[in-house]
């Protein structure tokens, strides 16, 4: 800053640099030939001409305060930038989960805890259900026994497709005593699901159960189908009255389904005690066929590559006791 | 070499053909387009986020899935919403607003012209877009605008056409049209906007009075040059429309249980989908945007009369306006019929749309529609051709004063509806007072409703005292300095929004307060700097 004396110590500011700076500019724009300052439009229009020529070429705000303001003015900006950035993550899709194959899950309870496959109750009325291998897709988990509820070895077995008439095979059941079994809850007549459809235990299996309101009732058809292949317990849906056999891997007892349930491939880890569910063998719940008509080949849908690696946990529930008493 | 200069040379700023402008153009009401294009850019750019995760075969379900799945996806869509909206109101407030400086007029029909095909665009593509949600108030909008297109002999083929399998939920062709739309818009808009910066903008009435008014290419060259004051005012703008649409409709989704009449205005959330039980529960209204077309469907059983109504009669008059209003006086008072039946427009505009959410869907009687519609008509033509004649030059020119007339209009209207229908002492009285201040506001109180456009005039005989004005910068550079450290204190609040759920809309909260600010600061910084 220049600085004028005046006599006793007062001093005047004649001169901010910017001033200069300002001066100096103006100067050499006035010399410019391409915005040479006109005299002449100057001497007509007098201060305003000068002014606007200023405001023009040089700018009415000295530098170092438009220079200040600039920097605030991009430092919001780039505070919008910034506090954008998180804001990008709108272009990251979230992860949706597919199945490519089946997965290997672990069982576990409503309270979060592995499934212990030899404390599962044999026979139980209240129907064991997991979602497997998508959700909204319910499976029974059952503890097969005989009638007089002493667990029961279930063997592996072929399983005819009445409506195409060719067979697969199913597993058999797992765990200490060769019984746990676990089928679809998706009736294969219309889709129905439980309580419609439900395990029927060995002492629901009796001509009381013909009189039973629904979802409870059995047909005649199906309790003499029962007697006739010899199990003591069965899978009945109310819906329609279809039948089917979980002893022999939930094949037909009675229509009108034309295809047994499909049945979920379990694993038991002998040393936890654990249960897994690792695949499914059957007919393709989701026909792949035309019209609706199951593919020819069974397995077609539901063989490819069983338990990769533990990537879920799949919660077992117990739905309510469809039983009245 | 500054950047700015840098910047203006590498782009040949100066030979563009960008109109130079005057020093009074920096107000808002010459920038109304840019406005309109703001809303537009951010539209179209939210719009291209969302088209990463709509599944148009999953209308309903994708939208949901936007809201409560992407990160940050609920701001986005609400915002793309709310910038639509922004858009359409933005582009009535310009049209109407040039409407009324008769900015139709030679030489710029055609520009007038391609503003009003981009407003029905704009207007059919909001359609589209709101179908594309598959919530119950869409479908039902869909049904509406099938019934009526269903309902001319002939044009029924056009449903297929436009929606495609829209019943069965699959959405592709509306997307796909939505985004025609769209690139017919941006395409109409080059136009637009060339043509706009060839004519330069409409010069103030008191320095043109007449068509054409455009400045001489010799005039003009001595205004400011576009680049860089023009940016920078530009920029003011378009950081605070973009700031309002990102706030308005991230804090609105915190409104719950609003009054089902404020609903199509102010909520942002989906209605329920068309298969679930909710929603039996709710009234369906179409967009706010056609309630008024909605409420004309009700007046009459006949759908060409109603089309006739409301599209066809006011889109050819908005069409031909520039072809029928031959004079080339500018001066509202020289074209009292015109400036009458711009005030009819809009105030049967906000009329109709109110009355159609108010009333959705209930049919309305002749003289229930006489009631309605007649005393706006003859207030306002009486208005209109009792406003004093001569050079008075305390005219109704700008928005403000045609919005005060509006207003008062409509209350005077209102009262008088009141009274015909329930007449007591109390109706009585309101209406007097009503028709009273209605009568004062165009006679008298015009001039001092007008003050804004008193004291732009006086501001050239008395200039601002220098030390005034140096006060009032310095004022407005501490205020740039508050506003940056809002926003750096609001930008690194940013980060800690979670990106989904409940609280994610804060951060459209927060980022549109962030623009509003930089607007704002962008806005002062052009005050400091270039007013004198
Ligand atoms: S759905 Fe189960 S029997 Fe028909």
């Amino acid at each position: 800053m220049i600085k004028f004396r005046l006599g006793n110590d007062e001093e005047m500011k004649i001169l901010d640099y910017s001033d200069l700076v300002f001066f100096r500019k103006l100067t050499n724009k006035m010399r410019d030939p391409k915005t040479r300052f006109d005299v002449r439009e100057f001497i007509n229009r007098g201060e305003d001409y000068l002014f606007n020529y200023t405001n023009k070429n040089v700018g009415g705000v000295d530098e170092r305060r438009r220079k200040f303001l600039k920097s605030l003015i991009f430092g919001m900006a780039a505070a919008a930038v910034v506090g954008i950035i998180p804001g990008v993550s709108v272009l990251v899709p979230p992860t949706v989960t597919v199945a490519t194959g089946f997965p290997k899950s672990l069982l576990i309870d409503s309270s979060g805890n592995p499934v212990k496959a030899s404390s599962l109750p044999v026979n139980s009325p209240y129907i064991m259900v997991f979602e497997y291998p998508m959700t909204g897709e319910p499976n029974f988990l059952i503890n097969l026994g005989d009638s007089s509820g002493r667990p029961v070895e279930i063997n592996p077995t072929k399983v005819v497709i009445p409506q195409t008439g060719k067979t697969y095979d199913f597993p058999g059941g797992v765990g200490p005593n060769k019984s746990i079994v676990a089928y679809s809850a998706i009736c294969q007549h219309l889709g129905c699901t439980p309580p419609y459809i439900h395990f029927y235990p060995p002492n629901y299996v009796n001509s009381g159960q013909l009189t039973a309101s629904e979802p409870d009732q059995l047909t005649a058809a199906a309790l003499l189908a029962a007697r006739q292949a010899n199990v003591p317990a069965l899978i009945h849906c109310d819906c329609h009255g279809s039948t089917y056999d979980p002893y022999h891997g939930a094949s037909v007892l009675t229509g009108p389904t034309v295809r047994p349930l499909p049945a979920v491939i379990l694993e038991w880890d002998s040393s936890t005690d654990y249960l897994y569910a690792i695949g499914s063998v059957g007919v393709a719940v989701y026909p792949n066929g035309s019209n609706g008509i199951p593919s020819q080949d069974p397995t077609e849908d539901l063989s490819s590559s069983f338990g990769t690696s533990v990537g879920e946990k799949i919660t077992v529930s117990q739905t309510e006791n469809p039983f009245s008493s | 070499m500054g950047v700015s200069d840098w910047f203006k040379e590498r782009l040949g700023l100066d030979d563009l053909p960008f109109f130079r402008t005057p020093d009074y153009m920096y107000n808002v009401n010459y920038w109304l387009g840019s406005l309109v294009a703001a809303a537009f850019i951010y539209t179209v750019v939210s719009g291209l986020i969302l088209l990463l995760y709509y599944n148009a075969e999953a209308g309903y379900s994708s939208t949901e899935f936007i809201i409560q799945k992407v990160p940050y996806g609920s701001v986005i869509l609400y915002s793309h919403l709310y910038g639509a909206y922004a858009m359409i109101i933005l582009a009535y407030i310009h049209m109407f607003r040039n409407y009324f400086a008769g900015a139709y007029k030679k030489p710029r029909e055609l520009l007038w012209i391609i503003g009003v095909i981009m407003l029905v665009l704009t207007l059919g593509t909001a359609f589209l877009g709101y179908s594309l949600i598959g919530d119950a108030l869409a479908t039902s909008a869909v049904d509406v605008g099938e019934g009526i297109i269903s309902s001319v002999p002939g044009l029924s083929i056009f449903i297929p056409i436009l929606f495609g399998n829209y019943d069965a939920g699959y959405y592709g062709r509306v997307l796909a049209w939505h985004i025609i739309f769209v690139a017919l818009i941006g395409l109409l808009f080059i136009f637009h906007f060339f043509m706009a910066e060839h004519y330069g903008i409409m010069p103030s009435r008191k320095v043109k009075d007449r068509a054409p008014a455009v400045y001489a290419r010799e005039e003009w060259q001595k205004f400011n040059p576009w680049w860089p004051r023009n940016f920078v005012y530009m920029m003011s703008l378009v950081f605070l429309t973009w700031g309002f649409i990102l706030l308005i409709p991230n804090a609105l989704a915190y409104l719950n249980g609003l009054p089902q009449q404020l609903n199509p205005f102010l909520n942002p959330q989906p209605a329920p989908p068309p298969n679930s039980p909710a929603a039996a529960h709710i009234t369906t209204y179409p967009p706010w945007f056609f309630l008024f077309l909605y409420k004309i469907a009700d007046f009459t059983n006949d759908v060409l009369i109603f089309l006739f109504i409301g599209v066809i009669i006011p889109l050819l008059y908005l069409i031909l306006v520039p072809f029928i209003d031959r004079s080339p006086h500018l001066d509202l008072k020289k074209r009292r019929l015109f400036t009458a039946f711009g005030i009819l427009m809009v105030t049967y505009l906000i009329q109709t749309t109110i009355f159609g959410d108010l009333t959705p869907g209930v049919e309305i009687s002749i003289i229930q529609q006489i009631i309605v519609y007649l005393p706006p008509a003859v207030i306002t033509l009486v208005g209109v051709f009792a406003l004093p004649t001569g050079s008075n030059k305390k005219a109704i020119a700008n928005p403000l004063g045609i919005l005060a007339v509006l207003a008062t209009s409509i209350l005077f209207a209102g009262a008088l509806i009141t009274f015909v229908v329930s007449p007591s002492l109390l109706t009585i009285t309101a209406f007097t007072v009503f028709a009273l201040i209605f009568v004062l506001s165009i006679r008298n109180l015009s001039p001092i409703v007008l003050k804004s456009e008193g004291e732009h005039r006086d501001a050239k005989a008395v200039l601002e005292k220098p030390e005034n004005r140096e006060l009032k910068k310095k004022i407005a550079e501490i205020l740039i300095s508050i506003l940056f450290i809002l926003s750096v204190v609001l930008a690194s609040q940013l980060w800690v929004i979670p990106s989904t759920g409940y609280l994610s809309n804060i951060f459209g909260i927060d980022l549109g307060s962030i623009f509003i600010m930089l607007g704002e600061a962008i806005s002062l910084y052009h005050y400091v700097v270039y007013k004198r």
